[in-house]
């Protein structure tokens, strides 16, 4: 048992800065190879036309989570020590909502709106402005909002840990949730283009 | 060269799959997740701590990023995020995908999709804050690992799109 | 059987290594629990070899003025104890429930107790059981007292050792200590254990909700 890496002191703090930058590389690689540089692409997932949003991102989850649990099996990784964010669940509920909104609003998320500036659209980099006057705003009235932000602390919990199911089975779940989607987006992005088709005809 | 047309994107499964691996490059080289909404939040504290060093001393939700004394700049997800745009920008070029362009529906003006823009930033910087993490640290980081918070941080923000879409529809149809 | 998967498309032949992963997941067992209980004896060694378990109290006391949240301190004494006088941000937790306890493997969890005898040995139950982030306080509360709450400077102390003393006075005070002037003089302070009720950095985490490092995530 060796990974994670960091962890066990293979390397310092410095490396690991250049370790960000080469992830970093290849985490902005595939997003742009996905076609997540372009809002109207990401847009589009949220009037069922192109549902590249909801595969590319569920196949990244099942692929890391297949691994991640199988590297943990095999014991060559210890699970334990990846870093996991503690569950605020009221917070994130309101986070991720509003969130939500911001993505039909803006057309980017933080990561593809990075991507989307790299190459060369202008409506990303503002969009990129627009996150730090949100972050800036929120940390001026944080003694404001402090209360709801350190709302309901549950602590580091894992949907194994929530449903009391096996972590395998939990798996699967996804797994199957998953390709179960894929197969939904392709019927529905069909239906829409053929949809389009007769319309314009 | 820049009269080459774009070429098309990958499928969307194989990007998928390269994008999980290289999650799965940062959970066993590193022990944790991508993110990219975090690098903001250092970058804001190491600059206010130029400018007003009191004011950030002041407020806990700086001091947070100021760590040991060294730069907040010095950080995993700022490097990360550096990262992002030079890659983002790697794989625009190899394709042709590199134009200065704003990115909308036929039916809105230019300035008018540049507010949107800026309006979504800023609902995504506090959601981001909120939530502890965007899309990528969240959603996908959090996903992989079965984060029970972060599951239900992801079905919020698809509630949150889905909900408000037919408001914005003429921006984008 | 080979035919019949050459003739699937890309998608549906990712689709099937994804299901067949996803099915073997069902009986291959918890990905947690291959972690437990590994203890090298070795690296154990070296890393109590080269003082690498301990930590010593200025530094947790810089952490703590700083505000960091990115590490739980634990006292282990009695509750008693506890209740007397414990560091500001310390939970108290005695040595029988460490396992049982909240503390995630992969926090950095810092150890003491009276002087330091009785930590080291919850230190080595953690690290045997995969807590890789544990550290000693060195000295233990003992140490903590000398050198944070109540800190001296030598009767012929060198400018550099007046330096120190100087900065150390500042952080004993934070902490609601009283430096005492030297240990010649005869008009010591008297040495009065600070009422929990001290001065405690904004930062410390808010009761039974452990604060734990954010920075890490998104």
């Amino acid at each position: 048992m060796t990974a994670p890496f960091f962890k066990y002191g293979f390397f310092g703090e410095d490396i690991s800065l250049v370790v960000a930058f080469a992830i970093g590389i290849g985490f902005g690689f595939f997003l742009e190879r996905a076609g997540f540089n372009s809002a109207k692409k990401l847009a589009a997932q949220f009037y069922f036309k192109d549902l590249t949003v909801f595969k590319v991102m569920f196949t990244a989850i099942v692929t890391a989570m297949l691994g991640v649990y199988y590297l943990s099996v095999f014991g060559v990784m210890d699970l334990g020590l990846v870093y996991l964010t503690p569950t605020f669940l009221l917070p994130e509920i309101i986070g991720g909502f509003i969130l939500g909104i911001g993505f039909v609003v803006g057309g980017y998320c933080p990561g593809t709106a990075c991507v989307g500036a790299a190459t060369g659209r202008i409506d990303a980099l503002v969009l990129f402005v627009g996150i730090f006057a949100g972050v800036f705003g929120f940390n001026e009235f944080y003694p404001l909002l402090k209360g709801l932000y350190l709302a309901t602390p549950m602590g580091q919990l894992t949907l194994p840990q929530v449903t009391g199911l096996p972590y395998g089975f939990i798996v699967f779940a996804v797994v199957l949730m998953a390709l179960g989607g894929f197969w939904g987006a392709e019927w529905v992005e069909k239906k829409m283009a053929a949809r389009k088709v007769e319309a314009s005809s | 060269m820049e009269s080459r047309p774009a070429q098309p994107y990958w499928n969307p499964y194989l990007s998928g799959i390269g994008l999980g691996l290289v999650l799965l490059a940062a959970f066993v080289v590193m022990g944790r997740g991508l993110g990219a909404s975090g690098a903001v939040a250092s970058t804001i504290t190491a600059g206010l701590n130029t400018v007003a060093p009191g004011h950030v001393a002041g407020n806990p939700a700086y001091a947070e990023y100021l760590k040991d004394g060294t730069s907040p700049l010095k950080d995993w997800l700022v490097f990360e995020v550096l990262g992002v745009f030079v890659g983002g920008y790697l794989s625009g070029m190899l394709a042709h995908r590199v134009t200065r362009t704003i990115e909308k529906g036929p039916n809105i003006t230019n300035k008018r999709r540049l507010v949107y823009a800026f309006i979504g930033g800023v609902l995504m910087g506090v959601g981001a804050k909120f939530g502890r993490g965007c899309t990528s640290g969240q959603a996908l980081s959090g996903g992989a690992l079965l984060n029970a918070g972060s599951w239900a941080f992801m079905l919020m923000v698809f509630a949150g799109a889905y909900a408000f879409a037919y408001f914005m529809r003429r921006q984008w149809q | 059987m080979t035919d019949m998967i050459r003739s699937l498309t890309l998608n549906a032949r990712l689709a099937l290594t994804a299901f067949v992963l996803g099915f073997v997941a069902l009986f291959a067992g918890n990905p947690y629990k291959g972690a437990a209980a590994t203890l090298n004896t070795k690296e154990l060694a070296i890393t109590m070899a080269t003082n690498a378990d301990q930590i010593s109290v200025t530094t947790v006391a810089d952490w703590i003025i700083q505000g960091r949240s990115d590490f739980r301190v634990v006292d282990l004494r009695p509750a008693a104890a506890f209740a007397e006088y414990h560091i500001p941000p310390a939970e108290n937790i005695p040595v029988t429930e460490l396992g049982g306890s909240n503390l995630g493997r992969n926090e950095k969890i810092i150890l003491y107790s009276e002087s330091g005898a009785r930590d080291a040995q919850a230190w080595m139950l953690l690290r045997a059981k995969g807590y890789r982030g544990a550290y000693v306080l060195h000295g233990g509360l003992e140490a903590w007292k000398d050198s944070i709450l109540f800190p001296r400077v030598p009767a012929n102390a060198t400018p550099a050792q007046l330096v120190d003393f100087a900065r150390i006075k500042d952080v004993s005070k934070y902490f609601g200590g009283s430096p005492q002037a030297g240990a010649g003089d005869s008009t010591t302070t008297a040495v009065v254990m600070p009422k929990l009720a001290m001065p405690t950095p904004s930062a410390t985490p808010a009761a039974g909700a452990p604060k734990k490092k954010k920075k890490e995530g998104c």
